[in-house]
């Protein structure tokens, strides 16, 4: 096996480290502790820097014009992007191009003009709207919202919760049942624009992310033409699990990074902090600390670029993306929580990153799949049939 | 314009150091292209991106110094040197500068750019002597460089921050200062396409040198971290206090 990096990944993986040492963390000091935007100036500025250096739109395909680059580069670069205070939700303020959602390169060439293309420009906004009040963890049993058929177009009724951005959203991935009688065969995917009438953002969902907002959605008799439906009718429950599988590899790559920058910074404090007459590096139980640190970050890391090497090479990852979700969101908790504790009262003030990582990482360990689901996934493809 | 950039790859910053001899124990430390360098391969390659230019690089260093110009490559420069016989390790300036001019003596380069000083060693000797054995006129420390009608016009900074300009007849060879200008980051265009360019590696005999004529003739007694402590006497007390006794012992030794 394979665990030395390429010569071209050094070097990319350098670039990026530099870039977000060098471009993106200096500004923080001067943005409010929980932003996720920069100055436009600032943001245009080093969207100029990323395309000059090839690395701008980095979820588009080869195909569509992305720099086509492999699963393991792009994890590599995921890992050090996350590295700044923003970095777990806001990876690099977005300056590498926003992240497309993936389920839109399921569409037909019609929806990818109207969506997929101005997406990737940055032209349009997009959410995605799965989980539902009864419940996110089971989504082909839990979800009520309906849509119904009518004339050539469906009616949608129903609510959605939690979903991210929605406020700022152009549209929105919207899941709903078709057939009740099918269960996940009874699912169908919509592209909702969210100026259709009876689309209503309800309220803003407050969480431990305090950017970047939650919001609860309601449909209230939302008339959508056909030529919205995202893939086939009934079929739309594979679309997101393809993808939800997909995107726990970058998932991972974020509370890594983050877990990174918080060993970097335990690591530099405790050789100057002072307590008792030594520095704090010549403490066992502070070492020891270190230590784990390290074993939660390797543990991971190599769980995740194993991941994302099996599907470049088109075998199956689902038990390896579940397995480093799960791994890399809880030692990133770890991480965070260890290094909050050895900068001790620092550690909670917001003049230092790791509260707001503390925050946002504990979000990681339900948002994409609760660390109970991708037991339960794994389990499933540990074990087999089809006890669920 | 063919342009020659000399860069050495030393101690990545942030590595954890272990004197070890006469030099630092390299098992398991990161390493980077000294920091100097990069700025006189971004001026190389401006001068490339202004006009017509080839930007060769070139290092003397053991296998692990292939990345260095893998990276210069990466970031623009079209082909590189390697020079390395184990003999190497631990040469002095003199034996640096006469394997690099030998590498550079048949290629006719207009512009010989190189960091004022290596981040590890700090000796500011290779550039000047480079200049002397390829008898070219050079200049060190530049803050910035124009190139016209076949002669460069350098800033130097001096001490107290006055600036000096000169001017020097293409070929000559200019040492940089940090900050002359801001280091480009590789395009992943670039990265993928070092690979395919030279990376030429020679010992010294394929430079037509003769193993002694080059050999060292300075040696490293020893390398090590002063004790904290010794020979300091601390002052102890209020702020006040402590002002006194400096002022007291400063009177004492003469100081003034
Ligand atoms: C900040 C934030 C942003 C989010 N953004 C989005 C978004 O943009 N779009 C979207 O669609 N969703 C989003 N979510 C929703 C998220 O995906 C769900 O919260 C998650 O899937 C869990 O669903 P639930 O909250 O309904 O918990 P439930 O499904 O009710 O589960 C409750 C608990 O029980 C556990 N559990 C469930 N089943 C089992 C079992 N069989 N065995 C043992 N334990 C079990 C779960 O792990 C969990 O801990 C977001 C959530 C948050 C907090």
């Amino acid at each position: 096996m394979e665990l030395e990096l390429t010569d071209e990944q050094q070097q990319v993986v350098a670039s990026v480290r530099r870039f977000v040492r060098e471009e993106i963390a200096p500004l923080e000091a001067d943005l409010d502790p929980d932003a996720s935007e920069l100055a436009p100036e600032d943001h245009e500025r080093l969207v100029g820097m990323a395309r000059s250096m090839g690395l701008y739109g980095l979820d588009i395909p080869e195909e569509f014009g992305g720099p086509g680059v492999d699963l393991v580069t792009r994890t590599l670069i995921s890992i050090e992007m996350a590295q700044h205070r923003a970095g777990l939700y806001a990876p690099c303020y977005g300056v590498f191009g926003g992240a497309g959602l993936a389920q839109l390169y399921e569409a037909n060439e019609d929806q990818k003009e109207r969506y997929l293309y101005p997406m990737l420009r940055g032209e349009k906004r997009g959410c995605f709207a799965l989980t539902e009040p009864s419940g996110g963890s089971d989504p082909a049993r839990a979800i009520r919202t309906t849509a119904v058929k009518d004339g050539d177009g469906w009616v949608l009724n129903g609510e959605k919760t939690f979903i991210s951005g929605a406020d700022r959203a152009d549209f929105a991935i919207t899941f709903a049942r078709t057939d009740p009688e099918k269960g996940r065969n009874g699912i169908t995917c919509f592209i909702v624009d969210t100026d259709m009438p009876g689309f209503r953002v309800r309220r803003i969902v407050h969480t431990l992310r305090s950017s970047h907002y939650a919001t609860e959605l309601e449909f209230d008799g939302l008339r959508i033409p056909s030529a919205n439906v995202l893939g086939e009718v009934n079929r739309g429950f594979a679309i997101a699990n393809d993808r939800l599988s997909r995107n726990r590899i970058p998932y991972a790559a974020g509370c890594i990074g983050v877990a990174i920058r918080a060993q970097e910074m335990a690591i530099e404090y405790v050789k100057h902090r002072e307590t008792f007459g030594d520095v704090l590096a010549t403490r066992q139980a502070i070492q020891w600390m270190i230590v784990d640190n390290e074993i939660d970050i390797r543990t991971s890391r190599w769980l995740t670029l194993d991941a994302a090497a099996r599907a470049e090479r088109g075998e199956s990852f689902r038990t390896e993306a579940a397995m480093a979700k799960l791994v890399a969101s809880e030692a990133g908790g770890r991480v965070v929580d260890r290094v909050m504790q050895i900068h001790g009262g620092y550690g909670m003030t917001k003049d230092l990153p790791l509260e707001r990582w503390f925050r946002e990482m504990r979000i990681r360990r339900v948002g994409e799949g609760p660390s109970e689901v991708q037991r339960l996934i794994m389990a499933r493809d540990l074990i087999g049939g089809s006890f669920h | 314009m063919k342009i020659l950039v000399c860069l050495k790859q030393v101690p990545h910053k942030d590595a954890r150091l272990e004197a070890s001899g006469g030099w630092i124990d390299e098992g398991g430390i990161k390493f980077e292209i000294n920091q100097y360098d990069t700025y006189a391969l971004e001026e190389a390659l401006r001068i490339k991106d202004a006009g017509e230019a080839e930007v060769v690089v070139a290092t003397i260093g053991p296998d692990r110094t292939s990345q260095a110009l893998r990276t210069a490559l990466g970031m623009g420069a079209d082909r590189a040197i390697q020079i390395w016989d184990d003999s190497l390790s631990g040469a002095d300036s003199l034996t640096i500068a006469k394997l690099l001019a030998a590498a550079a003596k048949d290629e006719s380069f207009d512009l010989v750019l190189m960091g004022l000083m290596s981040d590890d060693a700090n000796n500011s000797l290779t550039g000047p002597m480079l200049a002397e054995l390829l008898g070219l006129p050079h200049t060190t420390g530049a803050m910035k460089i124009e190139l016209s009608d076949g002669k460069a016009q350098v800033e130097r900074e001096l001490e107290g921050g006055s600036l000096q300009v000169v001017d020097l007849p293409l070929p000559c060879l200019i040492t940089v200062q940090t900050g002359l200008n801001e280091v480009r980051y590789a395009s992943l265009k670039g990265i993928m396409q070092a690979k395919k360019k030279p990376l030429d590696k020679k010992g010294i005999s394929d430079l037509g040198l003769d193993a002694a004529a080059v050999a060292s003739k300075v040696t490293v007694d020893k390398l090590y971290v002063p004790t904290k402590g010794e020979g300091a006497e601390i002052l102890e007390g209020s702020a006040g206090e402590v002002a006194q006794q400096l002022v007291g012992k400063i009177k004492e030794l003469g100081l003034l």
